[in-house]
């Protein structure tokens, strides 16, 4: 992906370009914020990911349809195709996977409330939800149960602090601007602004980065 | 005389340590029995010094008192962190182990001289995971596949590595019996070498059947 794949994506006039290949646009894009952000981002719900299924689905009955051939000519061809799909598996592999990391060590967070369970798929949802009944099981079945029964939550906040870990928000990430727009970080002597241009790419915290990203104005990378 | 805490930090080092194991030590059955045993103390000893009180104890009336109060409080938490740890660590790693395909039970079992798990917790000749870890991994097998069948075509517990290559060179480690390719089938005996497609042979380096060449 390049500066101009961006551009198109921002520009109105450039739609006119296949959906499979936005799609893979898309995807890598979401891939790539998905695994520099520090927090699930949100299960991209324009039906990105049925598309995707269905493209493979199709992709690998073409390979079917091409195995045994062995005249070169379109042997090569098979080899592309091939080729192709490996690396399309890769990056839905890598996404889904990156994504299942951060629920399953949040777990507890991101099910807490109604918006960040909307941050799930469905098939995420019903995942984290039964591995984290099956982890509770597991506590309890191994000590929890023989403690009284006002200990045995794990869902305290005695003392202020809560038992719930949250993901750091605060830690760094880098972003590249998609139009020209201020940039504002807060650091730990003192905050910073500037003019950030267009294809700048300027590291802050994901929580200053966040709304520039939501709005479109930058992406991660 | 062993201290508040003392035991519950034995099991956070050996929780520590784990992280850094390829395998999975065995279950500290009686750590964790006495750790447990210590927190239902401390809650028997903050019932006993809040009795006389009928539940209208001023802290700061009776300082002492509140000062033992708090530190039994503390105490328990802290147990119960330190078991939370230990057994959040080993669990992480089971489900590790699960991703990577390898029979969790069957290994476990294995390195402790290949006695059966299920039957005793004590002794060197039983497997190194509880009996509640077993069913543990058993329900997070069941999970896993469960969330896997919604992707059957992307194969989710494949190589994280970006592929490169569409064809490898494999070096055969064990036997590994015949297997089906779309270029007909290759019987895979041990050190011979085959250049082959990465899909179809993914399953078997992550077993440790073939080995990746270059």
């Amino acid at each position: 992906m390049d500066i101009d794949d961006i551009l198109r994506e921002v520009d109105p006039i450039f739609h006119d370009i296949p959906q499979e290949q936005r799609d893979l646009q898309e995807l890598t894009r979401a891939w790539v914020a998905e695994r520099s952000a520090p927090e699930l981002l949100p299960w991209p719900a324009n039906g990105l990911f049925e598309r995707i299924n269905a493209n493979i689905k199709t992709q690998i009955e073409k390979v079917e349809e091409l195995t045994g051939d062995m005249d070169p000519k379109t042997n090569f061809a098979l080899i592309v195709i091939q080729t192709e799909l490996e690396r399309y598996r890769y990056l839905v592999r890598s996404y889904l996977r990156a994504r299942l990391a951060k629920i399953d060590r949040h777990a507890l967070h991101y099910l807490s409330t109604d918006a960040l369970r909307a941050r799930l798929s469905d098939a995420e949802l019903a995942y984290a939800t039964r591995h984290q009944a099956l982890l509770h099981n597991h506590y309890l079945s191994s000590f929890l149960s023989s403690f009284p029964a006002n200990l045995q939550n794990l869902n305290d906040s005695a003392a202020g602090i809560s038992m719930i870990e949250t993901p750091d928000l605060e830690s760094a990430v880098f972003i590249r601007l998609l139009k020209d727009t201020p940039v504002e970080g807060r650091g730990v002597d003192a905050d910073g602004a500037m003019d950030g241009r267009e294809s700048d790419i300027v590291i802050l915290r994901w929580s200053d980065a966040k709304p520039l990203v939501e709005a479109g104005s930058a992406e991660l990378v | 005389m062993p201290m508040y805490g003392d035991l519950g930090n034995k099991l956070v080092q050996h929780a520590k340590r784990t992280q850094n194991l390829a395998h999975l030590p065995p279950y500290q059955t009686e750590l964790v029995r006495a750790v447990t045993r210590e927190v239902r103390d401390l809650d028997k000893d903050v019932a006993s010094l809040l009795e006389p009180f009928q539940g209208s104890f001023d802290p700061s009336a009776d300082q002492p008192t509140a000062c033992t109060l708090l530190v039994n409080h503390l105490s328990i938490r802290r147990n119960k962190r330190c078991l939370l740890a230990y057994h959040r660590t080993r669990t992480d790693k089971l489900e590790e182990l699960v991703w990577n395909g390898s029979d969790v039970l069957d290994l476990a079992g294995q390195q402790a001289g290949g006695a059966n798990g299920a039957s005793a917790a004590d002794g060197g000749a039983s497997s190194s995971l509880s009996p509640q870890e077993e069913d543990y991994v058993r329900q997070y097998g069941d999970l896993l596949a469960a969330y896997k069948g919604q992707w059957t075509d992307i194969d989710l517990t494949g190589s994280l590595e970006p592929p490169r290559d569409l064809f490898i060179d494999v070096r055969v480690l064990k036997d590994a019996g015949e297997i089906q390719t779309e270029y007909g089938a290759i019987n895979l005996t041990k050190n011979s070498q085959f250049y082959v497609r990465q899909g179809d042979v993914e399953r078997l380096i992550a077993q440790g059947y073939l080995q990746k060449l270059g």
